[in-house]
């Protein structure tokens, strides 16, 4: 089946990103310098070509944008200034919303006014919601008692079901996401994966989504940004955990020790979210390095959300501590505010669902080469 | 003989020569031989030291022939000559002995490579030694130009002619001037107006006092020599005779038929056209399809019997360009469009070409590669529900897919052939055709604008594809070369011609067949042959192919050769010995 030169999905692609792709004449300095590049994947070289004839099947089948961290490498290479660095960022939007069937993906990251309109619509439900318990009363209660009693504010069980609904909707999301990630990228194609594979390859897919390996071998200049995104990861990963899974000995009345396990995750976990939120804020700010060149309205909102989360987060725990009830009250309800469409909006719909694609992409990557070398086995097989 | 009195020059090359040859032995063992009156070695020969070396030995010691062993004749033979001309020697007294691109520098074995060394100068030497004088000749110049063409070339070459106030014969086979380039719209990359620079040539031509135009007519024949040709002119069946010193030929480019290429339906499918019907739509000032309407999608085919081996090997040279200028004028009539351009290579060499292709890249213009032996596109109608005219399948190589483009219209980038009669005027004028039937220039890289028949120019893309800056180069070097001819007033001609001996003469005529100059005629009353000296350019196949012995080529006479052989075998058996 040949497909048709689509010269309108340029146009598509354009309000994902860069636009100056054209500009590649494929000599393919890009794929040579590419750190991380091999026989089976010619990024970005490809994928360059297939956005500029507007293969549309191609380009959704294609999960090389995935494999590439942007370390820059390809777009200082490049003698035409084609950019493929931001390129394949750009593509990693597009093909975010290609998985995603509700289609929201695609309004966030194409008309910006939506994204952020989406965010305070939700955080003001999450603020009216606090109203309505009727606050007040509870805090002048507490007041007068003279003390922060935390699950009297903010009832745990309420909290807790609220916690999971939200991570049932999300994962419900991401997951469909990515079987639709599969269907375009193995199923419609065709391609004959042997099962053993799917089993084999799951380690890889472990490995990647914990480490980040990949990434490393990218980051040609002394491993600084895998090290602070790895920080980050793990913070994250770690209060997402102990929020999500483990709220009822998260959200305890009793104030531990300082080097209780509880209170230690905790600053470990704050420690690795503002490290590395602020290497990318500086990173963004000065545009030291290709990977910080341009930045799209989802990476500044990506940041600057998880941020605000990790400073109110900050707040909370020290005015309880402090024993500033109000203070105590309010800043939980503005982190809740933050938190909700951060976790709701970027991780189904925008910047974070990488979080879930990047290591899907290793491993339906993996699945294709397995496909491949199959092929190329029955074919030496009949040959012989 | 007894009195000949021999100088042999052995040059170092630096270390090209001296390096692999023992230099200074060949020198001691070379004087040895009889009629050597001195040997010498010197670091650079062709330097003006060594120059002066030998005039001042031929002064000092009487020589009357030299040997100079060094590099190539071709490289330094006029050089030496120069120089025995300097020391009041004829410079046919002369040979030169290849010892560096003969000997040093494809040998491993210095001590073969001086011997051989020494065989080669022995050879030299013996042949010197019947080395007769020659004197230069001349004859005087017809102020008159024949040029043969009337497009941008032939125009240019007339009125820069003309312009010094000589006289010029503009032979032209149709009934206006102006050829490919009066049928073009916008030119490349500059995209200056290709009529607002030929109209005004033309009218110019038209009307100049010393050009004296021939419409719709040809070249019927030809005869005569540099300075003194003179021509029969058919004009609508009626004979004109002509008289001039000079020939241009400037007789152009035919486009490629594409209709033998059937995978693009040309003739078929009508919304494909070639780029020159383009062009006049272009001018026209509107580009609509057969049906009269705007077309959504055009595409645009490249290498279209060019770089093809089964259509035409070479680049035609223009099409890139001309499809890049036609993408720019397409985006900006119908700024809504898409443009594919489906290429091979693209080649963007020139001035101002490669900022064209990085300015069109930035339009709505998409490049998509294909292979010319394995992967040639092919147009077919599309079907109903495809919302374009024509589909255009192709492997497009840089994506590795197969794909389809669609087209409303699409544009063949055709190549340059040879003109239909290039051959005929050819053997008239008494040049020939390379391989790819465009003219052969005398030296394809030193001298690009003569020929090997003296007098007869080729200018423009009758001699290869051209665009319009490189065919006036082409055409100003050539009308310089002819203005200085007629300006001196006689030129020199070669001297190392054929000779008949009339006694020993046959009339068997094998070498008028055999003369690739036209130079040998038949004297019907002696019944013997008579070689033009004018025309005779010395090549020898006369006098190898003369069954009686009759025609001896002068400065490589049968007793030159044999003695330099004999020269080379008697050191050849030395070498055995050792």
């Amino acid at each position: 089946m040949s497909q048709r030169v689509n010269l309108d999905l340029k146009q598509d692609l354009i309000q994902f990103g860069v636009e100056d792709w054209n500009e590649c004449f494929h000599c393919g300095n890009c794929t040579a310098t590419c750190p991380l590049t091999n026989d089976g994947s010619l990024f970005p070289r490809k994928a360059i070509r297939q956005a500029q004839m507007g293969l549309k099947d191609s380009l959704s089948a294609n999960v090389d944008p995935w494999l590439c961290y942007y370390c820059g490498d390809c777009t200082e290479s490049c003698p035409r200034d084609a950019n493929p660095g931001e390129l394949m960022m750009s593509l990693r939007r597009y093909l975010t919303s290609v998985y995603d069937w509700t289609g929201l993906s695609k309004l966030f990251y194409t008309k910006h006014w939506f994204e952020i309109i989406a965010v305070f619509v939700l955080a003001i439900v999450v603020g009216l919601l606090f109203s309505v318990f009727n606050p007040n009363q509870i805090v002048y209660e507490l007041n007068a008692q003279g003390g922060v009693q935390i699950n009297k504010m903010f009832p745990i069980h309420y909290v807790h079901l609220g916690d999971i609904i939200m991570a049932i909707i999300v994962a419900f999301l991401l997951i469909s996401n990515i079987f639709n990630m599969w269907y375009k990228t193995i199923l419609k194609l065709k391609v004959k994966v042997p099962f053993i594979a799917y089993i084999t390859s799951i380690f890889s897919l472990i490995f990647h989504f914990g480490t980040q390996a990949k990434f490393s071998k990218c980051d040609t200049k002394g491993k600084r940004y895998w090290g602070s995104h790895f920080l980050l990861m793990t913070g994250y990963t770690i209060m997402f955990i102990l929020v999500v899974a483990f709220l009822p000995n998260f959200q305890t009345e009793k104030i531990h020790e300082w080097y209780h396990p509880q209170r230690i995750l905790g600053y470990y976990a704050t420690f690795g979210l503002l490290f590395g939120l602020i290497v990318m804020f500086i990173g963004r700010f000065r545009k030291s390095s290709e990977k910080f060149k341009f930045s799209h309205l989802s990476d500044w909102l990506f940041i600057i959300m998880l941020f605000l989360t990790t400073l109110t987060g900050i707040l909370v725990h020290f005015f309880r501590i402090g024993g500033m009830v109000d203070a105590t009250y309010w800043s939980y309800v503005i982190h809740l505010a933050i938190l909700v469409p951060m976790i709701c909006i970027e991780v189904p719909f925008s910047k974070w669902s990488h979080l879930a694609y990047r290591p899907f992409a290793i491993y339906f990557d993996a699945l294709k080469k397995a496909a491949l070398a199959k092929q190329y086995k029955s074919k030496l097989a009949t040959a012989a | 003989m007894e009195e000949t009195r021999i100088g042999v020059y052995v040059c170092w090359c630096g270390t090209n020569i001296a390096k692999m040859v023992d230099v200074e032995d060949v020198a001691k063992e070379v004087a040895k031989l009889p009629n050597v009156a001195i040997a010498k070695d010197y670091k650079y020969m062709c330097s003006d030291p060594g120059q002066d070396l030998i005039i001042q030995d031929i002064k000092e010691h009487k020589l009357d022939r030299i040997v100079v062993s060094a590099c190539s004749p071709r490289i330094h033979e006029l050089t030496f000559r120069k120089a025995l001309e300097n020391a009041g020697l004829n410079p046919y007294m002369f040979e030169m002995a290849n010892i560096r691109e003969h000997d040093s520098w494809v040998h491993t074995d210095r001590a073969e490579a001086t011997e051989k060394a020494k065989a080669l100068i022995s050879g030299a030497i013996n042949r010197v030694k019947w080395h007769e004088s020659l004197d230069k000749r001349s004859v005087d110049v017809h102020p008159a130009t024949l040029i043969i063409g009337g497009g941008i070339s032939g125009i240019s070459a007339a009125i820069e002619i003309a312009d010094s106030g000589k006289k010029v014969f503009l032979i032209e086979k149709t009934d206006a001037l102006g050829g490919t380039a009066a049928k073009l719209d916008l030119t490349f990359p500059y995209m200056y107006s290709a009529q607002q620079m030929i109209q005004p040539k033309i009218k110019k031509t038209n009307n100049h006092e010393n050009i004296e135009i021939l419409f719709n007519s040809e070249l019927k024949d030809l005869s005569g020599y540099i300075g003194n040709f003179e021509a029969e002119v058919n004009q609508n069946g009626k004979e004109i005779k002509i008289e001039f010193g000079n020939i241009i030929i400037a007789t152009g480019l035919k486009p490629f038929n594409p209709s033998v290429i059937d995978n693009y339906g040309y003739g078929k499918l009508p919304n494909v056209i070639t780029s020159l019907e383009f062009e006049e739509m272009l001018k026209s000032g509107n580009i609509l399809t057969k049906e009269g309407r705007e077309p959504d999608n055009i595409a645009i085919i490249h290498c279209v019997g060019s770089r093809n081996q089964d259509f035409h090997e070479y680049c035609s040279r223009n099409c890139c360009m001309t499809a890049l200028k036609f993408s720019n004028q397409i985006s900006s009539a119908l700024p809504n469009s898409n443009i594919y351009q489906a290429y091979a290579d693209m080649r963007a060499f020139g001035k101002g070409c490669e900022e064209l292709y990085t300015k069109t890249s930035r339009k709505n213009v998409i490049f998509l590669m294909f292979d010319q032996k394995n992967g040639m596109p092919t147009v077919k109608k599309a079907g109903p529900k495809d919302k374009c005219e024509m589909l255009i399948e192709m492997d497009e190589k840089l994506s590795g897919e197969n794909v389809e483009v669609p087209a409303d219209m699409v544009i063949l980038m055709v190549g340059v052939e040879k003109q239909e009669k290039a051959k005929e005027v050819g053997q008239t004028v008494g040049i020939s055709l390379c391989g790819n039937s465009f003219y052969i220039e005398k030296h394809p890289k030193l001298d690009p604008v003569a020929t090997t028949t003296d007098g007869v120019y080729v200018v423009g893309s009758c001699q290869s594809p051209k665009d319009i800056p490189d065919s006036i180069s082409q055409v100003n070097a050539a009308a310089a070369r002819i203005l200085a001819t007629i300006n001196k007033g006689s030129v020199t001609v070669e001297v190392t011609t054929a000779e008949v001996n009339e006694d020993m003469c046959c009339g068997c005529q094998t070498c008028i067949s055999v003369c690739p100059y036209t130079a040998i005629s038949f004297d019907e009353e002696k019944k013997v042959s008579i070689v033009n000296e004018v025309l005779c350019k010395g090549c020898g196949t006369c006098g190898s192919a003369c069954p009686t012995g009759a025609i001896k080529s002068k400065h490589f006479t049968d007793q030159q050769i044999l003695s330099q052989i004999e020269g080379l075998m008697f050191k050849s058996f030395e070498l055995q010995e050792v």
